[in-house]
């Protein structure tokens, strides 16, 4: 096996940055951003540096791939990685762009009035794709139906339209670092509020709501 | 009664299995937007009345009336917004090419809507990872690096698999190939999966 | 979920197998596998494994609780408890099937591991489906879920979830005032 795919190279390592991640580390994170999206109701802070870095590894090893001399046993089991990586990469990219139309106008909203500094929940592809889908979708309920009604009920609040995600869903998550004092609200008026403190490594079903800083910071693990 | 033309429009996509679409319905939704336009003209006449006569006991009927045209208003768009979600699944299921009976259901505008969604996504897609591009659409599910056994149903010639070894597709020849280099040729009937 | 992607997370463990050729170490993306020599256990994900095994290329090593003992005495105490005990693997549902259906050749005692593991599963889900059922009829907020395993939450999830967001939203339009469903008919 020719020695391209030997090289084992750190991301960033050039960088002095403290957050230095082995590729390995980096298809943990893209798994653990894969399995929250799934599970989250709402569309969560976007991974795009996450997803460039792994692109980077996928495109780098194909590359590779493409100068090894046929029959190289190797080189099967480097694709069958290949293809385990780009399902998730899609999956992922995929289950953020389906919450994207589904909840499109609170989503622009939500980057709207997004205070500066604060990390941007779309990635500029899927800011323009959103802004597009706005547009496409506004334009076409004007021209089929909106104007052809009475001049007062000629403009539709997508914002009001467009169900909003449901935070009050409840979600299955795994706790990564230990938690003290969770506030559980009561779902009825005769039951009374308590805490929980959520112990490294146990399970809960509990309301997305409640823990959801939580699933931002990575101190719990959706599932 | 008012509404019920619009209500019949919710109705007739709610009989609809999931991902179905049907003809669109530019009849109902003409005589939904001429109801409209009746329970407008009304409530214009009256409200001009109202202020002018001081007849207030016109107001209910025009509050009500207004009701309505917003009730049939939310339905239209209901309808217009929920077959366009079952455009867009389509766009997931069939690629960028719709087939004609599918499009043949469709409106001018939902044709021109989905048109743009289209361009959107290849837009989005070609643009990941810093314009490297990659087809989301592809890779839906799982890989799977299994094996399978396949029975070559015509003359095929030699075939290259992965690790470099070539094979002889020969008519009702068996072999044992990794699953994700055989299914378009079982897709296209050269080989057919044997199942133990 | 859907089950193939729970199966997909499964084929991430580790198994031991017995390669019959040589091959040197391979630097993966995700981490180094090898090197794999004649006759040397080494440990590889089970997606290769089965890979290899279909190729004839390994014998693969069933993980240690694999094994009609350790299956019973799981059994029987996970037949006694009324809380879940600890499974025999956070997969070992999917391990399982993917291992005796590619590997039964090389898994000991295979048909009775694979009563074992299923009558684990139904004991376990029976077990699940009550607490499921508590949760709602007692209008829980939270539950702890330890020792549950992706596959077994997976069950339940879709039916589970509706019910709650279902009884949530029946909830809080009863309740005056509230803002939550209010715009949903006029």
């Amino acid at each position: 096996m020719s020695d391209s795919l030997s090289d084992d190279g750190s991301i960033n390592q050039d960088d002095s940055q403290e957050d230095v991640m082995t590729p390995a580390e980096l298809i943990a994170k893209l798994e653990e951003a894969w399995l929250n999206e799934k599970f989250s109701p709402e569309l969560l802070e976007n991974k795009s540096e996450v997803v460039e870095c792994v692109m980077e590894q996928l495109t780098h090893m194909e590359n590779n791939l493409q100068r090894v001399k046929k029959g190289d046993a190797k080189a099967s089991v480097h694709r069958m990685e290949i293809d385990r990586i780009r399902f998730v990469l899609s999956s992922y990219l995929r289950s953020r762009l389906q919450k994207i139309e589904k909840f499109f106008p609170h989503v622009l909203e939500k980057e709207k009035s997004r205070g500066e500094g604060d990390p941007s929940l779309l990635s500029p592809e899927e800011f323009a794709f959103a802004k597009e889908y706005y547009a496409n979708t506004e334009t076409y309920l004007k021209a089929v139906a909106l104007k052809r009604m009475p001049p007062n009920l000629q403009t539709v609040d997508l914002l009001k339209a467009v169900p909003e995600p449901c935070l009050d869903s409840f979600v299955f998550l795994r706790v990564k670092e230990r938690q003290e004092n969770i506030l559980v609200e009561p779902e009825t008026d005769d039951q009374r509020e308590y805490v929980v403190d959520l112990e490294e490594g146990s399970q809960h079903l509990i309301r997305y709501r409640t823990i959801a800083p939580l699933v931002s910071s990575g101190a719990v693990q959706l599932i | 009664m008012f509404c019920e033309k619009a209500v019949e429009l919710i109705r007739e996509l709610h009989r609809m299995s999931d991902g179905q679409l049907p003809a669109f319905n530019e009849d109902g939704l003409r005589q939904v937007l001429q109801e409209m336009e009746a329970l407008y003209e009304q409530n214009q006449s009256d409200v001009n009345e109202a202020k002018a006569a001081g007849r207030s006991e016109l107001i209910p009927s025009i509050k009500l009336r207004h009701c309505c045209l917003l009730r049939n208003q939310r339905c239209i768009t209901a309808y217009l917004y929920d077959r366009l979600l079952r455009i867009r699944a389509l766009r997931w299921e069939y690629g960028s090419v719709l087939p004609a009976n599918v499009r043949f259901h469709m409106n001018a505008e939902e044709l021109q809507w989905f048109g743009q969604y289209k361009k959107s996504l290849a837009c989005f897609m070609r643009s990941l990872g810093a314009g490297e591009g990659l087809d989301i659409t592809q890779d839906m599910k799982p890989p799977k690096s299994l094996y399978i056994e396949v029975r070559c149903l015509k003359d095929h010639g030699e075939f290259e698999i992965d690790d470099g070894t070539v094979i002889l597709l020969k008519k009702n020849s068996q072999h044992f190939l990794p699953r994700w280099k055989c299914e378009q040729l079982i897709r296209q009937g050269v080989l057919e999966h044997v199942v133990s | 979920m859907d089950p193939s992607e729970v199966e997909f997370l499964a084929e991430k463990e580790m198994v031991k197998i017995i390669p019959n050729f040589s091959l040197d170490k391979i630097y993966l993306i995700g981490g180094d596998l090898g090197p794999f020599n004649p006759g040397l256990p080494v440990e590889a994900p089970v997606w290769l494994a089965l890979n290899f095994k279909q190729r004839q290329k390994c014998r693969i090593v069933p993980p240690e609780w694999m094994d009609v003992e350790k299956l019973e005495e799981m059994r029987d105490l996970e037949r006694k408890e009324d809380t879940f005990t600890p499974a025999p693997s956070p997969y070992y549902m999917e391990l399982s099937k993917l291992l005796l259906n590619h590997a039964s050749d090389n898994i000991p005692k295979a048909d009775e591991i694979r009563t074992l593991v299923k009558d684990i599963w139904d004991t376990r889900i029976a077990k699940l489906r009550l607490s499921a059922d508590s949760f709602i009829s007692q209008q829980e907020a939270h539950a702890k879920l330890d020792n549950l395993t992706l596959m077994e939450i997976n069950t339940v999830r879709a039916f589970l979830l509706d019910s709650l967001n279902c009884m949530f939203k029946l909830r809080s339009n009863l309740r005056p005032g509230s803002s939550k469903g209010q715009s949903l008919d006029y």
